[in-house]
């Protein structure tokens, strides 16, 4: 199970920055037409509002990797003056409240998500619903939701954590 | 309770949790969230707030220019650029006394030039340059130092994501801002240098002496730089005439590198699948902060604080660089524990506010460039003071043998020269604005 999650993750990471390298392809495509123009050519229509869908999937497709992986950014100045109870405390809290936020999150984000497919909103210039670039990055926030939970349940001691992870209790 | 009160309480909570090592996004997050909560009486309007916070934010248009920066970033190292400029700029200086951390400062700017991050800069000439340092024969204190500072010189100088943060929140031109940059990243380089320079003359025994090279030899390893500059001018200069976009620009700027890198043979499979889980932590650790910051922020404008804050200050009577004086010590003072972005996106919407009803003799737009440009060089401060300086950490983790007090001897002669470099930047604004007034 630890391995699917991890490995899960990771491989949305990859697909997350393979989007932003197939976006920046795109862009430069654009600006190649616009600058062409005068032979007939022109920009990528609607190349604005792919790269905002984009960039969003991206960024859900990046969150549970780099929390796994523990990047996000923390002040650990006081962290080695606690005991070790009180730092297992701690993780359990900063665990508890990401996954509680995010579930919240991405329950607001399901609903919203409805808004617009029940409102029939189009985007300016492609005419495609909004919805869909909220469909395109739930499955990715839904698997943030699997991640924390998981890394909630390592940091309880109820799965074993993989080794090498960088802030295993003892090591610091 | 009331929202004034509600406001200013938020803050020891929020920074007591973030000293609980709670990421700082998510800190940001939940207080912010709870504080709409209470100042909206009920939840309803905050839980239909929270419709869109979070794929509204991921899916702005001027943020996704970090992403974009943070691949090209990782792109030119692939295609060993970081390389090519260290060779470039040992060349030419290497043989001097000190010329060996010289050139990795002079390889620092030109790579800050096609990087947009500290970190990045700090990591990737550090694999190249500090092999070298050592083998010619210097000082683990002047080496670390060196480099940790030189690292800074990759937000310094434009590109620059916290300086497209701060250009988002001040509501200020991307390309301007990039501009007004220009100069004081180069003065900063050229203050590196002259403390490399200072530091070996006090103590000659820092710095080790490498033989000068024949001048065809220079030449060719000049030469090899010529794909960074090209796609410096390409970026920069495509972003400042208007040609594109500056989140199209970045776009560029990542294909651009990525080409490079695959006819250079950097793309091997492993490489790019580390260099696209470098983008992927990269990027989510902003925008995990972006987030954060997005919903505290809604928080402290319903509370009225920031603009209660600013006329307060205002009504004071304090002199205009009494406040701006304040406001970059505070700085200081926290960039030594809180991390650079993180910082800007949680006081921009407080002290700028602040800074626009002063009269510093500038008009509107100047005087927010050039307190963002101040405020770009205090935070980035904070990467090298000990004792949360990320670039002190990151420099380090590639050479265990050097303890970490050496590292913190070593940078603060840099520290001095950032601190004396802030206080021209305060006194003449023209260093920073002239290139707008051209």
């Amino acid at each position: 199970m630890s391995n699917l999650i991890y490995g899960l993750s990771r491989a949305m990471a990859w697909f997350g920055a393979l989007v932003l390298t197939v976006l920046a392809a795109l862009t430069v495509t654009s600006i190649g037409g616009r600058a062409f123009s005068f032979a007939g050519l022109g920009p990528v229509p609607g190349d604005f509002e792919l790269v905002e869908a984009g960039t969003a999937l991206a960024v859900f497709c990046f969150l549970p990797w780099a929390h796994l992986k523990r990047s996000h950014a923390t002040v650990d100045i006081l962290w080695k003056a606690f005991s070790v109870r009180t730092r297992l405390a701690l993780d359990v809290l900063a665990e508890g409240l990401m996954l509680v936020v995010w579930l919240l999150l991405v329950w607001r984000m399901s609903i919203g998500m409805h808004d617009y497919y029940k409102n029939g909103e189009l985007t300016f210039i492609l005419q495609f619903p909004v919805w869909w670039g909220y469909a395109l990055s739930m499955p990715p926030a839904v698997v943030g939701c699997i991640a924390y939970l998981w890394r909630l349940l390592e940091t309880i001691g109820v799965v074993a954590t993989p080794p090498g992870d960088v802030a295993a209790y003892g090591v610091h | 309770m009331n929202p004034l009160l509600l406001a200013a309480w938020s803050m020891p909570v929020m920074l007591g949790l973030i000293f609980a090592r709670v990421p700082i996004g998510l800190s940001m997050l939940v207080v912010g969230l709870i504080g709409s909560w209470q100042v909206y009486g009920s939840a309803a309007p905050l839980l239909n707030q929270m419709k869109t916070l979070a794929y509204g934010q991921f899916s702005t248009h001027s943020l996704a220019i970090v992403p974009l920066f943070l691949l090209m970033g990782q792109f030119a190292s692939l295609g060993g650029m970081s390389q090519a400029l260290f060779k470039g700029a040992e060349a030419f200086i290497g043989h001097r006394k000190g010329g060996v951390a010289m050139a990795a400062i002079g390889a620092c700017a030109g790579f800050g030039s096609i990087c947009g991050s500290s970190l990045a800069t700090a990591a990737t000439m550090g694999q190249v340059a500090l092999p070298e340092l050592r083998r010619a024969g210097y000082a683990g204190s002047l080496a670390t130092g060196a480099l940790a500072a030189g690292g800074t010189l990759g937000i310094l100088i434009p590109p620059s994501i916290v300086l497209v943060i701060y250009a988002i929140l001040a509501e200020q031109n991307i390309a301007k801002m990039f501009a007004a940059a220009f100069i004081p990243g180069i003065l900063a380089a050229l203050g590196y240098m002259v403390v490399i320079d200072i530091v070996v003359r006090v103590n000659p025994k820092l710095a080790g002496q490498i033989e000068p090279l024949p001048w065809p030899e220079r030449w060719q390893a000049l030469a090899a730089v010529w794909p960074v500059l090209l796609i410096f001018v390409t970026v920069i200069g495509g972003i400042y005439s208007g040609i594109f976009t500056p989140t199209e620009g970045a776009a560029v700027g990542a294909a651009a590198t990525g080409v490079l890198a695959w006819i250079r043979g950097g793309l091997s499979r492993d490489k790019l699948l580390r260099a696209f889980e470098a983008t992927a932590s990269g990027t989510a650790m902003v925008f995990m902060i972006v987030l954060g910051a997005a919903a505290y922020n809604t928080f402290l404008a319903l509370s009225q604080l920031p603009q209660e804050l600013a006329s307060w200050v205002g009504g004071q009577g304090f002199g205009p660089f009494q406040v701006l004086w304040a406001i970059l010590v505070f700085y200081l003072v926290f960039g030594c524990v809180m991390d650079s972005l993180s910082m800007i996106l949680l006081t921009i919407p407080i002290f700028f506010p602040m800074i626009s009803g002063l009269d510093f003799g500038l008009t509107p737009e100047e005087t927010a460039i050039w307190f963002g440009i101040l405020v770009l060089i205090v935070v980035e401060v904070g990467l090298i003071t000990p004792p949360v300086g990320m670039n002190l950490f990151v420099i380090q983790s590639m050479a265990p043998d050097i303890p970490m007090r050496e590292t913190y001897r070593g940078v603060w002669p840099f520290v001095v020269s950032d601190l004396v470099r802030v206080a021209m930047l305060v006194m003449f604004p023209a260093i920073t604005l002239f290139v707008l007034r051209l």
